[in-house]
């Protein structure tokens, strides 16, 4: 048990040592960008309105001051730390003043339910045909699936989902295209809106689910075909045990491991959002948050985002690393 | 047999979720409760807004603008229509006459009308726009306090239906400020504001509107906004054309443009902002109910804007106007056009748009001059104008095009443009020797011996027709042997561009009222007093950093003169006099907006046989366009 917790806090430094890189790392990027949220602020103004030359010096020098922009570049940085660890990635440049954590939390919740949720999904039904694929090599329901799985694996999401956007959205419409609900909806928790949300959800989650299956089933269907060999799966079917403990208690816990690592990984990007996916469908959530941000030149929201998917990688990281002897009883804390 | 039980139920359920989608979609019904012939759908272009529930329109980056907010829940003084108009181009709006200013232009009176009303059943008056000025004064940083503070001295309020604002210094223009062309100076609630803290920090949340329309309800998550037509839309400004025709407006984000034309031909979205010109073509084909604002080809409405190749004057290669023009004749325009719009361009030759008023004030009077004027290449003198370019762009079209392609002059003129520069590589040639240049082998060389590298800056995907008509004019330049090169700027375009970090690019530093002759509205920025220094960030919207003495007298004459004074016009043609013979930038086109307007559940919408209003809905002058709408079923 000693060893245990001290491989954890080990962990757990190396752990905060990651994020303190990668959050510095960010910082240095999105300060470096050639993209001045002031200037983008101005061009937004002057775009189309009727703002004369002098007004423009004095607006750009008054936004400096109110957007914090003013102090030296350590100053600005002590600031940041100041408030990250107060979890304060203070105001959006682009949506001043509102808080970078507002426009974070309001995002989050639509990206979250809809990657786990696909990703769950996926990863059960890709490992769970993977694996039944890998032992009963010679079915041929199984072998189609997995040519189908071939052939969808390499597709871009964003091919995927635009077919899906044709077919359900114009040939056969049945499925809204765009948006995470119907609009004038009330949203309140009820059923309509629950409903709604789920409708609105069928197709960004098919077109993460349609490639993503393939990956999960290929990558199942090798382990279990390797693991199969192994004499002791052998050994028990000489010894008589039934096919489905064998698959399932023997083949597929052994096989398991890597998955369940790539899982945690998976699951820890979810903070990245599914941009692509999310400017295809038009779907609320943390990848169209960053995009426009980046866009925008607005390194506060940036920073916010990016520091939670730091933050959102590493502790998965560590999550599978602390929990990883529990699952698989060769690796010792030792 | 375990397999096959597992696999049977995988495939079960599959088929269950699919059954049952129907059942739980209802046809794509995105609308829970709003009847639909009394709603019109527009879209949006600022996309989805992720601060969706901020309204202070008067902070800068607040929020969103063109949900709704400034279209139909503000107010100002005066409107120019970029078009006809309902009952003229000026109207006067929350004034009830046209600006009134002493002899030296340092004083403007305003008259307000009376009976009209905030949504929450206050008057407005003149002590709110007096609120508006003073408080914007004392926050520079809101949208319009930079401008407030530097023009004025005070303003009063002598009863509650007159305004009077005492000016820094003399100023004929200041009331464009309060005139819109997209959008103007709106006017504040002083009864909200004046209880805030800091108006800087207050979201305005459930806005109380001064426009026909008030908030709805609106998607947290940016996507939806729905305005309401007030009880008492009489006592606003728009209530002297009528009722408006829908109940309900819909401002929303469609996504992008493959989803615009899915929505509008499922009749989801009554009116496309834009779009690319294959989607307008597709919609034009496959829907009978699609309009553009013109009846057929090229289908676009040309916006008041000049898109043009914009040279970095203060870069070495282009200060010399031989090179300038050198480059000019080396484009293939109608290569630009079809590469760019698909044929669907309006073009100009001259530094103006040609829309609105201007064909008929500024190009067509003009012809004549341009068909005269002449190029000095250092060997002969040349006359590049050719005034049928406009012409063989639509006999080009017809082929394939057909019926849709007008022959007759006036309307081929009005929807493709007049005439343009010919090209002229042998006179190119002559221009760039005449300048020093030479070609060595396939290569031309500056002066100084090195390759004549030129990039030219586009947006990239976000503006698919300027990055095309780049693409265009890169492969018109390496054609006769300069090292032209594509620079996709993206994101960093405004920063780019205000700091000078380019060669050429293709964008606009001309824009006018469209509606309305006078051409302060871009010109006063071409003065020379705004050039920045090489290095430093450049003030919109001289984005070439020109300095000319002879246009910084154009410039200063319209100063002392009146907005409607005649001898503007006059002005006007001397400054495109001068920008033909300098050519500091090339102008190219109109940036025509493919605004899509389906009359499945709307009819009487504007267009170019009746242009009563500009449709583009994220314009603040679309809202005229509410008042003509009428259910089609």
């Amino acid at each position: 048990m000693r060893a245990f917790i001290i491989y954890g806090l080990k962990r757990l430094g190396q752990f905060l040592l990651v994020v303190f890189i990668g959050v510095n790392i960010a910082y240095i990027i999105t300060h470096a960008t050639p993209i001045d949220p002031v200037e983008q602020s101005i061009a937004a103004v002057t775009a189309y309105g009727n703002t004369s030359p002098e007004a423009i010096d004095l607006m750009r020098e008054s936004l400096r001051e109110l957007y914090g922009l003013k102090g030296s570049p350590l100053e600005q940085y002590a600031t940041f730390w100041r408030r990250i660890v107060t979890g304060d990635f203070g105001p959006s440049l682009s949506s001043f003043p509102t808080p970078v954590m507002t426009l974070i939390a309001r995002a989050l919740p639509w990206t979250a339910g809809l990657l786990l949720t696909s990703t769950l999904l996926t990863w059960m039904l890709g490992n769970l045909l993977g694996g039944l694929a890998g032992y009963y090599r010679d079915n041929k329901t199984l072998k189609l699936i997995g040519v189908i799985a071939m052939g969808l694996h390499p597709v871009p999401y964003y091919i995927s989902g635009f077919v899906l956007l044709v077919v359900f959205g114009y040939i056969w419409p049945i499925l809204p295209i765009t948006g995470g609900s119907d609009i004038n909806i009330n949203q309140q928790f009820d059923l309509n809106h629950v409903v709604s949300i789920l409708k609105h959800s069928i197709l960004p989650a098919a077109s993460l689910m349609l490639i993503g299956i393939g990956s999960w089933f290929l990558g199942m269907r090798s382990l279990v075909s390797n693991v199969v060999t192994e004499d002791y799966v052998t050994y028990a079917q000489l010894g008589g045990v039934s096919h489905q403990r064998i698959l399932f208690s023997y083949v597929m816990r052994n096989a398991m491991v890597p998955q369940v690592t790539g899982l945690a990984m998976t699951l820890g990007t979810i903070f990245n959002g599914a941009i692509i996916t999310e400017q295809i469908f038009g779907y609320p959530g943390i990848g169209a948050l960053l995009v426009g941000a980046v866009y925008a030149g607005d390194y506060g929201l940036v920073l916010g985002v990016t520091t939670f998917s730091i933050i959102g990688v590493s502790a998965a990281v560590l999550l599978i690393d602390l929990i990883y002897p529990l699952l698989d009883p060769r690796v010792e804390a030792s | 047999m375990k397999i096959k039980r597992i696999m049977s139920r995988v495939v079960a359920a599959i088929g269950i979720g699919l059954c049952t989608l129907p059942a739980i979609s209802t046809a794509q019904s995105a609308f829970s409760d709003l009847p639909r012939n009394e709603t019109l759908i527009l879209e949006n272009p600022e996309g989805t807004i992720k601060n969706a529930g901020w309204f202070n329109i008067w902070a800068i980056s607040g929020g969103g603008q063109s949900t709704g907010l400034h279209q139909v829940g503000m107010d100002t003084f005066w409107y120019i229509d970029p078009e006809k108009g309902l009952d003229g181009v000026w109207d006067n709006s929350l004034a009830s006459d046209k600006p009134i200013y002493n002899a030296d232009f340092t004083e403007m009176r305003v008259k307000l009308r009376k009976g009209i009303f905030w949504s929450d059943g206050v008057e407005f008056t003149a002590a709110d726009v007096v609120y508006t000025v003073e408080t914007q004064i004392k926050n520079p940083a809101m949208r319009w306090g930079a401008v407030f503070n530097l023009n004025v001295a005070s303003v009063t309020a002598p009863d509650p239906t007159t305004v009077v604002f005492k000016l820094k210094k003399p100023n004929s223009r200041f009331h464009a400020l309060f005139t819109v062309r997209w959008n103007g100076a709106w006017i504040m609630p002083k009864h909200v504001f004046e209880k805030v803290a800091d108006p800087l920090k207050f979201d305005f949340a459930n806005p109380i509107s001064l426009g026909a329309y008030v908030m709805k309800s609106f998607d947290p998550d940016g996507k939806w906004y729905i305005w309401q037509l007030r009880d008492d839309w009489q006592r606003t400004s728009l209530g002297r054309f009528g009722k408006p025709g829908p109940k309900y407006l819909v401002y929303m984000d469609p996504g992008p443009p493959e989803k615009r034309v899915i929505a509008q031909l499922n009749h989801q979205l009554d009116v496309v902002h834009d779009i690319a010109p294959e989607g307008m073509f597709t919609l034009a084909k496959q829907s009978k109910t699609s309009l553009g604002w013109f009846k057929g080809f090229p289908y676009g409405h040309p916006d008041p804007t000049l898109p043009a190749l914009i040279f970095n004057t203060q870069n070495e290669m282009f200060k010399n106007k031989d090179v300038r023009w050198a480059l000019a004749l080396l484009i293939d325009i109608k290569g630009v056009s079809m590469a760019s719009y698909r044929g669907a361009a309006t073009i100009s030759a001259i530094g103006i748009p040609p829309t609105g008023t201007h064909p008929s004030v500024y190009h067509g009077p003009m012809q004549d001059w341009l068909k005269a004027f002449e190029v000095d290449t250092g060997k002969r003198k040349i006359k590049p104008y050719d005034p049928n370019m406009g012409k063989e762009i639509a006999d080009s079209l017809r082929p394939s095009m057909g019926a849709q392609i007008p022959t007759d002059r006036k309307q081929i003129d009005a929807a493709f443009g007049m005439g343009w520069w010919k090209p002229n590589p042998t006179a190119a040639k002559e221009l760039l020797e005449k300048a020093g240049y030479k070609k060595v082998g396939a290569q031309w060389m500056t002066p100084e011996g090195k390759p004549f590298t030129i990039r030219v800056m586009v947006e990239g995907d976000t503006r698919p027709i300027m990055t095309r008509a780049g693409s265009m004019i890169v492969q018109n330049w390496k054609q006769f042997g300069i090292d032209a090169k594509v620079d996709v700027a993206q994101g960093t375009l405004p920063t780019r561009r205000s700091a000078g970090d380019f060669d050429t690019f293709i964008g606009w530093s001309v824009e006018t009222w469209g509606g309305h002759p006078d051409l302060s509205y871009f010109l006063d920025s071409w003065h020379s007093q705004f050039v920045a220094e090489v290095g430093k960030p450049q003030p919109a919207r001289n984005w070439q950093r020109w300095a000319n003495p002879e246009l910084d007298k154009i410039i200063e004459t319209i100063r002392t003169i009146g907005f409607d004074d005649p001898r503007g016009i006059e002005l006007g043609k001397e400054y495109v006099k001068l920008i033909t013979r300098e050519m500091p930038i090339i102008p190219l086109m109109a940036y025509n907006v493919f605004t899509v307007m389906d009359e499945t559940y709307w009819k009487g919408w504007p267009n170019s046989a009746n242009p009563y209003a500009n449709p583009v809905p994220n314009w603040g002058n679309s809202r005229y366009m509410l008042v003509k709408l009428k259910p089609a079923k």
